[in-house]
């Protein structure tokens, strides 16, 4: 297939999808209704920590139209996305661990009579002492949340050391230290999660979902409920979003299958927004502290990272997390010895997982607002600087992480020259500045989340005498136009219109496995996956195609709906003739595709979370501009410039990138999952501060600034058609480049996100009083990480083994995400 | 979350009468007396949060009586049902009290605008309300009614504390009434309009300010402040007012009135900012207020 002319990738296009989402006839997981169908409440917990000592629904139940009531009792087996990590119930069993757990579910004939039904049953406490930060999850290992985990509320804590720091350090003419504070956020999808459950006349149950990741809620759905997974069928409706927020299995979710089995009825539920809140799965809250050594021409000689994350009450990404923290620091820049320790805690809030960025974003934003700091202290401009530390393409890095194509400095060179940085840095008036960042970030991670050997995405072609090409795969549109990208690359390979070709998606009946729309993995494995089913359906009609008209198989051209020869265009059939004839020869016609990445080049545990096929690679500048007056943050322009391989549908592809930098400037400047505590009269517990979009702001139309994008596209090798990702990386360097920029418009450091006039006019005022212009963290707790696992690097000979680690069993191997 | 929906009572009131009537009734011994409901915009909102207490609503929103704005030689009437969007929209407003149509093109989203009314903004007592400090700023006065008649209450003694205020459960607002400057007046007009939130939109503000001043040369000949979310209630300035009366508008009389004002308000930490911000966004509103006033 190299070196074929393209048709329809690299052609900017409407997305597949498109009209059945702008008429509103796209069917939502909310939009789904069946005859007898019942409807399902949650009764939440209103303590962040406590025993369950009893629950008594009689008086629900008693209510006319309630038809169920469950709790943990009925699904004691514990669930949880990572194999390390099973430690939900689909129903708080014996305690609740923040407020909002579920502990009883109500089945009745309305929504609103079941939640009206919540207020009848009666449960009884017996509260336990809450565990509100870090700190003092670290200094109190009682209570615990849980009682599996590394020690008390210490969830994971990891350390790995790549080559020598203390060496590099000793080398450096600047060790620079400085402590960063990343705050929790959360996803805020327009759709809630909603899921229907239903039981087809056979008995076999069906669950529709708003979900990122069918193929893990199958299996938790199977495993809680104890039904033979193929007596199970997950279908992923299409999605308002997710942003990882969707990816975990959730207990409201196989509360429905349960009540559907229990009772013979569809049963639905729709989560309101408050509860959207509390299935969270956000941004780890971070505290972070990183020690560089840097020559005076700004090369890097050593990075020492420690990271402190706040898990909230369940397990759920929460290793992979931790690992992520530290896996991506090499893959922007060249770091010769490496040191990374991670600490995760349990604390009683909703719990953290993957949001867009998965870990990375934190110490993005730490490192690049230390390379500005770096930048500022040795007078070299800091695109310059970066520009000078670019990691090398075709490497392996310190630990151990293959890279193959870099475009970061194309990347840096173009927003420099769009937005003429080099003029405007320390160069504009006072309140005015600029800012820039870079970044990284994994196409599709390289590790299953639960350990096998089997392909990563799969996808079926059908193609029959109709002309229409089928193509089957299990994976998840959440938006992201996944279902366009699998028609582009079937149609390309086949040399069809778009239009020909019909996906059938995300359905555990039908089409074969795909792990899910996290990772930005999909259009990597899924593309791969499909340009080889594709690749051997052309075989198939080159064959015959061959056969009828004299030429050689590889002569022919599949184009424009014709397959014909390539020295005699007019030579040739219609597509549809050329399956028919194929048909006739071969019987009939199907073939597959399946995609695997290449086994990590990292041998330690914990290097199964990094590897990747592919990294694609962002450059931002940011403009802004600070009222001094009130602190006010305007953005007036992003330029942005990201390194995609090849852009498979460049109108997705920008989409990605203003979605990303929507997300971003949220992130920097407004959003936060907070929390507080009640009145004492009202119990002091730990609740949401903001559990509502009224309260819990995240940008208009009137702060989002134009964002001038550039996509660089240099295809890589591992990449279908050359592509990398796109869905994530473009929002890491929004934030730290907002805060360079900040320090450019008035001089003070905000070492912390969100960014708020708060913060501003604090630093301002510290100035102008002769402190430090600087909020952030002062220091960084003491935290027991564990002694490091020592892998040399490969300039030092390593083999990606640690020098000091026990052997360990092969399914053992750290899991990745 | 809401748990009790069907606890709630609700009936619609098709004349100003049949409305005062039901709000004349007496209280509930269980869910309190009627309460009127206008445009929803705010009981809507503690209802889906479920922090609405059962009552009972009856529904104003058909009343004809309530709506629309009148204007003639010397004043100008709004009716309580007004909506935001007929505030943004109407010229004497915008030319003559522009802090109103300023504060309802900032109110909320434009679904909000089109639903939310000035009586029900006034009567939800929300410290954090939009209109109310240009409604200070301008020394509105509020007509109520109810089955025994109509009083005029002036405006800047209409709330006394935290969601408290000088309207009995039968009265309705029903007007805000507004003094048009006779023309020519003395001094030069300045309005000045403020509102500063999370967001530039569809945010509840952390500071808003209103002020109006007539200037002459040096001398201000009238100044009114009125400010939002930094006290219990909707704030007019008084005592900063009349130190900014007190001589002519200088360096020093600015410190003085900043003093006075720092005093006068009292912000306080909650979900949206902290007393600390709002205390010097506050002082740097007012001395950018004044400094417009010097012509600056």
């Amino acid at each position: 297939m190299k070196n074929r002319p393209l048709h329809i990738i690299g052609k900017a296009r409407r997305r597949v999808d498109a009209r059945a989402k702008v008429t509103g006839e796209t069917r939502y997981a909310d939009d789904l209704n069946f005859p007898r169908m019942l409807h399902c409440r949650l009764l939440r917990s209103p303590l962040p920590h406590a025993k369950i000592v009893s629950i008594d629904a009689r008086r629900a139940l008693a209510l006319p139209g309630v038809h169920l009531v469950l709790t943990g009792a009925d699904m004691p087996t514990t669930f949880g996305i990572l194999p390390v990590s099973q430690d939900e119930h689909a129903l708080c069993l014996d305690k609740v661990r923040f407020v909002g757990d579920p502990v009883a579910a109500v089945v009745a004939q309305t929504e609103l009579l079941a939640e009206e039904a919540l207020a009848l049953i009666d449960v009884e406490y017996e509260p336990l002492q809450t565990i509100s930060a870090p700190e003092e999850a670290l200094s109190h290992p009682e209570p615990r949340i849980h009682d599996y985990g590394d020690s008390g509320n210490v969830h994971k804590a990891v350390a790995l050391s790549f080559g020598s720091v203390e060496q590099g350090f000793a080398e450096a003419d600047h060790v620079f230290e400085d402590t960063f504070h990343y705050a929790g956020n959360t996803h805020l999808p327009l759709e809630t999660h909603a899921a229907v459950a239903a039981l087809d006349p056979d008995g076999k149950l069906t669950l529709w979902s708003s979900t990122q990741t069918p193929h893990y809620v199958h299996r938790a759905v199977a495993k809680v409920l104890g039904q033979k997974p193929s007596r199970v069928r997950v279908i992923s409706t299409p999605q308002g979003g997710g942003f990882g927020g969707k990816t975990d299995p959730f207990g409201h979710e196989i509360v429905i299958c349960k009540a559907a089995m229990m009772l013979g009825r569809p049963v639905k539920i729709c989560l309101s927004r408050e509860e959207v809140f509390y299935c969270h799965r956000g941004r780890h809250p971070v505290l972070m502290k990183l020690r560089c050594g840097v020559k005076q021409d700004g090369t890097l000689t050593a990075l020492h990272l420690q990271t402190l994350l706040d898990g909230g009450a369940y397990g759920s990404y929460g290793v992979a997390s931790t690992f992520y923290t530290g896996a991506l620091a090499t893959v922007t820049y060249h770091l010769p010895n490496y040191q990374f320790e991670g600490c995760r805690v349990f604390t009683n809030k909703p719990p953290c997982g993957p949001k867009r960025g998965h870990g990375t974003v934190q110490p993005r934003f730490g490192q690049e607002v230390q390379l500005d700091k770096i930048a500022d202290k040795l007078a070299l401009d800091p695109a310059e600087l970066r520009l000078r530390i670019v990691a090398q393409p075709g490497s392996l890095t310190a630990n151990y992480l293959r890279v193959q194509s870099i475009g970061l400095a194309d990347c840096i060179r173009s927003v420099v020259r769009r937005s003429d940085f080099s003029n405007k840095h320390r160069k504009l008036p006072y309140g005015k500045g600029v800012g820039i960042a870079c970044s990284s970030y994994l196409s599709g991670a390289g590790m299953p989340i639960y350990y096998n050997d089997m392909p990563h995405s799969g996808v079926q072609l059908k193609l029959d005498r109709s002309g229409l090409v089928t193509a089957f795969c299990g994976v998840a549109e959440v938006g992201q136009g996944c279902d366009d990208v699998l028609c582009a690359c079937v149609a390309e390979v086949l040399g069809v219109e778009v239009a020909d070709v019909k996906v059938v998606t995300g359905d555990s009946d039908l089409s074969p496995v795909d792990l899910g729309s996290y990772s930005s993995r999909v259009t990597m494995m899924m593309g791969n996956a499909a340009i080889a089913a594709a690749e051997r359906a052309r075989e198939i009609v080159a064959t015959a195609v061959a056969d009828k008209l004299g030429v050689a198989a590889d002569q022919l051209v599949f184009a424009q709906g014709r397959v014909f020869d390539a020295a005699a265009p007019e030579k040739g059939l219609s597509f549809r003739e050329a399956v028919v004839l194929a048909e006739a020869a071969a019987g009939t016609i199907g073939t597959t595709g399946s995609y695997k990445p290449e086994k990590p080049a990292a041998l330690f545990k914990g290097g199964g979370v990094g590897p990747s096929p592919a990294y694609s690679y962002t450059a931002a500048v940011v403009e802004v501009s600070v009222d001094p007056e009130t602190g006010w943050l305007g953005i007036d322009k992003v330029f942005i410039a990201h390194d995609i391989g090849r852009a498979l549908n460049p109108t997705l592809a920008r989409g990605q990138v203003e979605g990303s930098v929507y997300m971003g400037l949220g992130e920097a400047l407004m959003e936060e999952q907070a929390f507080r505590r009640l009145p004492p009269k009202l119990s002091s517990a730990l609740v949401h501060r903001t559990p509502s979009i009224l309260e819990y702001k995240s940008l208009t139309s009137l702060e989002m600034p134009e964002v001038d994008i550039e996509l660089l596209e240099d295809p890589d090798p591992n990449g279908p058609f050359g592509g990398k990702e796109v869905g994530q990386g473009p929002l890491l360097p929004i934030m730290p480049a907002i805060a360079n920029a900040i320090f450019d418009a008035v001089g003070v450091r905000i070492d912390e996100v969100p960014i708020t006039p708060e913060k501003i006019l604090k630093a301002l005022a510290q100035k102008a009083a002769g402190k430090p212009g600087r909020i952030g963290p002062k220091d960084f707790p003491s935290v027991s990480y564990p002694a490091p696992l020592f892998v040399p690097t490969p300039w030092q000979g390593g083999d990606g083994r640690a020098t000091n680690e026990v052997a360990r069993p092969k399914d053992k191997r750290a899991k990745n995400v | 979350m809401s748990h009790n929906l069907s606890e709630f009572v609700a009936c619609s009131a098709l004349t100003l009468p049949e409305a005062l009537a039901r709000l004349a009734e007496s209280s509930d011994p269980e869910r309190g007396p009627w309460r009127p409901l206008a445009g929803g915009t705010d009981v809507m909102v503690t209802m889906a949060a479920g922090t609405l207490p059962v009552g009972r609503y009856v529904d104003i929103w058909p009343l004809a009586e309530l709506r629309g704005i009148t204007v003639t030689d010397d004043s100008v009437e709004i009716g309580a049902l007004t909506t935001y969007t007929e505030l943004r929209a109407h010229p004497v407003i915008t030319a003559e009290f522009p802090l109103l149509s300023l504060a309802a093109r900032e109110t909320g989203a434009i679904a909000i605008q089109n639903r939310g009314t000035i009586g029900g903004n006034i009567a939800n007592a929300s410290p954090a309300a939009d209109t109310p400090p240009g409604l200070l700023a301008y020394d509105a006065e509020l007509e109520l009614a109810s089955l025994s008649g109509t009083r005029v209450v002036p405006y800047a003694r209409f709330h006394s504390k935290y969601k408290q205020m000088d309207r009995r459960p039968d009265e309705l607002i029903t007007k805000v009434r507004l003094r048009r400057e006779p023309s020519p007046s003395p001094g030069q007009p300045i309005h000045y309009y403020r509102k500063v939130g999370t967001r530039a939109a569809q945010a509840i503000s952390k500071v808003c300010f209103a002020g109006f001043a007539r200037i002459d040369g040096q001398k201000l000949l009238t100044v009114r402040i009125g400010l939002g979310s930094v006290a219990p209630i909707p704030l007019r300035c008084v005592r900063t007012e009349a130190a900014l009366l007190s001589g002519p508008l200088d360096e020093a009389l600015i410190r003085r009135a900043e003093a006075t004002l720092s005093y006068e308000i009292m912000p306080i930490d909650d979900v949206r900012s902290n007393l600390r911000y709002r205390r010097t966004v506050t002082l740097n509103l007012l001395r950018e207020f004044l400094t417009r006033c010097q012509g600056r």
